[in-house]
C-alpha cells in the first residue's frame, strides 16, 4: 500500500520518457516506492531501472513493463501487455490480472507472478528465475527455456516446454500437448514445498496436484536415429 | 595438353560429383549439411558486373596525393545525443564470441579502433575483452538474448536489433556442441556441449507495431543516447524497409545471400535470400519511396571483398559496408600454414569452410586453447589494419577519379553495367549504350 514515502506519478500528462526519468531519479534518490496512476495500458513504463525501488501500477499496463530492470519490485493492479518483466535480472513483478503474450521473456533472475492467465509463449527463453502463473498458460509456453522454474496452476495449451534445455515446469492442470523433448520427472525432496510456498506467499490457490516436467535432453545433441523429434526441432 | 576439341565431362549435368557427394553425405549424417564461410555459388550477379566511369574531359578528377577525400559517415546524426561517428564507411560485422575466439575478437577490436570504425558483438553477449579493445562497439540484440542485460546495452555505442542474416535468412544461429567452451556456455546460460540452435523470432515482438515499441524500450534503456539499427537477411527488401522506417530506426542493415557465417545449413547458404547488389538497389528505392534516404543510413554486407565492391555499393546508395569474411581472411583464415590440420579436416586452404567444427587450423573460429594460441593478436591486428587501410585507399581512389571529394558523393551516374542482368537490377545503363538507346537510332 502506498505510504508517505511514496512518490506519485500521474501518466496522463507526461510522455513515457519523463515518467521513466522520474522513476530513475526516485530510485537514485532512495525513494522507496512510486505509485503510477492512469497507466492506461501505456507501453514501456518502468524500463531500464537499475536501482532497487518498488513500483505500484494502478491500472493496466502495456508492453515491456519492468523490462530490462535489475532489483526492482512491482505490483501491477490490472493486466499487462506483451513481455512483462522482459529480461529481468533480479526483483519481483506481480501482475494481479492477466498477462498477454510472452510473459517474463528471457528473464535471467528474479520472479514474475501472474495471478490470472498468461498468453502464448509465457516463459519463453527463461534463463533463470521464476515465472508463476495462477491460471492457464497459452501456446508454446516455456519454449526453449534454458533454466529456472515455471509454475502453471491451470492448463497449458499446445507445445508446453517445447525444446527446453534445462529448468523445471510445474503443471497443475492438463497440457493440450507437450512440446518436443519434454518429460515428466519425480520431484526432488523439498521442491514441491518450495512451489507451494511460492503460491501461498502470493495467495494463489494451489491445484490438487502438480506434475514436474523437464527436458529429456533428446534435443541437446542431434541423433539421426531419432528423426521424429528432430524433424521439428533442427 | 589441352586440345581445341576437349570432350565435355562424362558425368551428368544433374548428377555431377558434387551432387553425388552431397547425397551420400546426407545418407550418412541423416540431417542437412552444416558449414561455415559462405555460399559456394559461382553464378551470382556481382559488383564485378559494374565498372566506374571516371573523369576525362567532361569532369575533372581530384589529385590523389593532395586533395582531401572525406570518408566519414555518422549514424544517428541529429537523432540521438551520441551518434556513431565512423571515420570510414566500413563496419566490422557482428560475429559472436563463440563463433570467434577471444583472440580474434581482440585483434579485430584493435584494428577497428586504429581505423576509427566499429566492431559488433554478434550473438552471445558482450565479452569484456571486446569492449576493452573496441573503441566503438555495436551490441546485437538478438532473438536468443544470450548474455543480454541492460548494463552492457548502456556500454554499447550502437544497438543492432538482429532479425536475420544473409547466410541463413529466416532461421536462427547454430553453434554445435563440439565448439562450445565453458565460458561460451556460461555467457549464453546453456549447458556445456549442447548443439545450440538459437531462436529466429524475437520472443516478445512480432509485427511492425511491436517493433516500434521494442525500439522505444531500448531507447529508454539507453537514454536515447545511441543509434539503433536493425539487421535483416536480404530477401523482402521493400516491405522490410517500410517496417524499419515505421519503427524509426537510425540505420538498416541488409546482409545479402553472399554473407558469411560460422555455421549455417548449406542448403540455405545456396538457396535463400537475394544477392547484395540487388538488395542495395531495392533498399535505396524503398528508402526514397519513404522519403527517408537522408535520415536512415543504409548499411550493406555480403561478399564485399575490396574497395571496388565497397565503392560500388556506396555509389548505388549504401552509406556503409559491413565486413565479416574479409577481415577474417586478413586475420589469417585460409592462410597456407598448419597445412596438416587443414588436411585432417579433409580440406585445404582456400577451400576450407570448417568454422562450424571449432577446429580452425589458424585459431580464429575455435575455442581450443592450443589452436587459439596460433593467432598472434598483435600481428593479426596489424594485418587487419593494413587491409582496412588499403581498402579505404581503394574506395578513395574511385571517388577521386570520379571527381568527388567525399566518398559519400559517389552516385549511380559514376558507373556503367557490364551485363544486362545487373543493368536491369540496378538501373545502371549498359556500357556502350550511353543512355540505353543504341547510337544508330538517332540517325
Ligand atoms: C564467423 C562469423 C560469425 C558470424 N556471427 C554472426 C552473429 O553472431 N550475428 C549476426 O547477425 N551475423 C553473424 N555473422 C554474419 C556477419 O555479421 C555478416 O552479416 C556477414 O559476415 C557479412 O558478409 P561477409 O562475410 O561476406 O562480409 C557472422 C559471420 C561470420 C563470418
Ligand atoms: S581457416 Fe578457420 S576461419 Fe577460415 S574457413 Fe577454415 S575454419 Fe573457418
Amino acid at each position: 500500500m502506498a505510504n508517505v514515502e511514496t512518490l506519485v506519478i500521474d501518466c496522463l500528462d507526461k510522455p513515457t520518457r519523463d515518467i521513466n526519468n522520474l522513476i530513475r531519479q526516485a530510485a537514485d534518490d532512495g525513494v522507496p516506492a512510486v505509485e503510477i496512476l492512469n497507466t492506461r495500458a501505456r507501453h514501456n513504463i518502468g524500463v531500464g531501472i537499475l536501482k532497487p525501488i518498488h513500483l505500484i501500477y494502478r491500472g493496466h499496463v502495456g508492453y515491456y513493463t519492468v523490462g530490462l530492470c535489475d532489483g526492482v519490485t512491482a505490483e501491477i493492479h490490472g493486466s499487462s501487455g506483451w513481455g512483462v518483466g522482459d529480461n529481468l535480472l533480479a526483483g519481483e513483478v506481480v501482475v494481479e490480472g492477466n498477462a498477454a503474450s510472452s510473459a517474463a521473456p528471457s528473464i535471467r533472475g528474479g520472479s514474475i507472478v501472474v495471478k490470472g492467465n498468461a498468453g502464448p509463449r509465457a516463459g519463453i527463453y527463461l534463463k533463470s528465475g521464476d515465472l508463476t502463473v495462477g491460471g492457464d498458460a497459452g501456446y508454446m509456453s516455456g519454449f526453449m527455456m534454458q533454466n529456472g522454474r515455471m509454475i502453471v496452476c491451470g492448463n497449458a495449451a499446445k507445445g508446453l516446454g517445447d525444446s527446453m534445455y534445462q529448468g523445471q515446469i510445474w503443471l497443475g492442470g492438463k497440457a493440450e500437448e507437450m512440446g518436443s523433448g519434454v518429460t515428466e520427472a519425480d520431484a526432488e525432496p523439498g521442491e514441491l514445498d518450495a512451489v507451494l510456498e511460492t503460491l501461498e506467499r502470493h495467495q494463489i490457490k494451489a491445484p490438487k496436484a502438480f506434475r514436474k516436467l523437464q527436458s529429456d535432453r533428446s534435443l541437446w545433441n542431434f541423433n539421426k536415429h531419432d528423426f521424429a523429434a528432430w524433424k521439428d526441432a533442427l | 595438353m589441352s586440345s581445341a576439341f576437349e570432350r565435355p565431362p562424362a558425368y551428368s549435368g544433374i548428377w555431377h560429383p558434387d551432387a553425388i557427394e552431397e547425397i551420400q553425405e546426407k545418407a550418412e549424417l541423416g540431417r542437412y549439411q552444416i558449414r561455415g564461410q559462405a555460399t559456394k555459388r559461382h553464378n551470382l550477379p556481382s559488383f564485378d558486373d559494374l565498372v566506374f566511369t571516371p573523369a576525362g574531359l567532361s569532369r575533372m578528377p581530384l589529385e590523389g596525393y593532395r586533395e582531401r577525400c572525406d570518408t566519414e559517415v555518422v549514424i544517428g546524426e541529429g537523432r540521438v545525443s551520441r551518434p556513431l561517428v565512423l571515420e570510414r564507411p566500413i563496419m566490422i560485422a557482428g560475429m559472436s564470441f563463440g563463433a570467434l575466439s577471444v583472440n580474434a575478437k581482440r585483434a579485430l577490436g584493435i584494428a577497428a579502433t586504429r581505423c576509427g570504425i566499429s566492431t559488433c558483438t554478434g550473438e552471445g553477449g558482450m565479452h569484456p575483452e571486446e569492449r576493452e579493445h573496441s573503441s566503438k562497439l555495436v551490441m546485437q540484440y538478438l532473438p536468443s538474448r544470450y548474455g543480454m542485460n541492460p548494463y552492457d546495452l548502456k556500454k554499447a555505442d550502437m544497438i543492432e536489433i538482429g532479425a536475420g542474416q544473409g547466410a541463413k535468412p529466416g532461421t536462427g544461429g547454430v553453434l554445435l556442441g563440439l565448439k562450445m567452451s565453458e565460458e561460451v556456455a556460461k555467457m549464453r546460460d546453456l549447458p556445456m556441449g549442447v548443439d545450440q540452435r538459437s531462436g529466429c523470432r524475437h520472443p516478445d515482438w512480432m509485427g511492425a507495431d511491436d517493433l516500434y515499441m521494442k525500439l522505444e524500450q531500448i531507447r529508454e534503456v539507453t537514454n536515447y543516447e545511441v543509434p539503433i539499427s536493425i539487421k535483416v537477411g536480404a530477401a523482402r527488401i521493400a516491405n522490410d524497409v517500410r517496417i524499419a522506417c515505421k519503427a524509426d530506426v537510425d540505420a538498416i542493415v541488409f546482409d545479402g545471400m553472399e554473407g558469411g557465417t560460422a555455421a549455417s545449413p548449406t542448403i540455405q547458404l545456396d538457396h535463400a535470400g537475394i544477392p547484395t547488389i540487388a538488395a542495395i538497389a531495392e533498399a535505396v528505392e524503398a528508402l526514397h519511396d519513404m522519403g527517408k534516404q537522408d535520415e536512415i543510413k543504409l548499411i550493406v554486407g555480403g561478399g564485399i571483398k575490396n574497395g571496388a565492391d565497397a565503392a560500388k555499393a556506396i555509389a548505388l546508395g549504401a552509406d556503409v559496408v559491413y565486413l565479416g569474411t574479409a577481415p577474417i581472411i586478413a586475420l589469417n583464415c585460409h592462410a597456407p600454414i598448419y597445412i596438416e590440420d587443414y588436411e585432417r579436416l579433409g580440406t585445404t586452404p582456400y577451400e576450407c569452410q570448417h568454422c562450424h567444427t571449432g577446429l580452425c587450423p589458424v585459431g580464429i573460429t575455435t575455442q581450443l586453447p592450443k589452436l587459439m594460441a596460433r593467432l598472434d593478436v598483435d600481428e593479426a591486428a596489424d594485418r587487419v589494419t593494413n587491409f582496412l587501410n588499403a581498402m579505404t585507399m581503394e574506395i578513395q581512389l574511385f571517388a577521386r577519379s570520379c571527381g568527388k571529394n567525399k566518398v559519400a558523393d559517389l552516385d549511380p551516374n559514376d558507373m556503367r553495367s557490364l551485363t544486362q542482368d545487373v543493368a536491369m537490377m540496378t538501373g545502371i545503363p549498359m556500357v556502350g549504350l550511353n543512355g540505353r538507346q543504341p547510337w544508330w537510332t538517332k540517325f
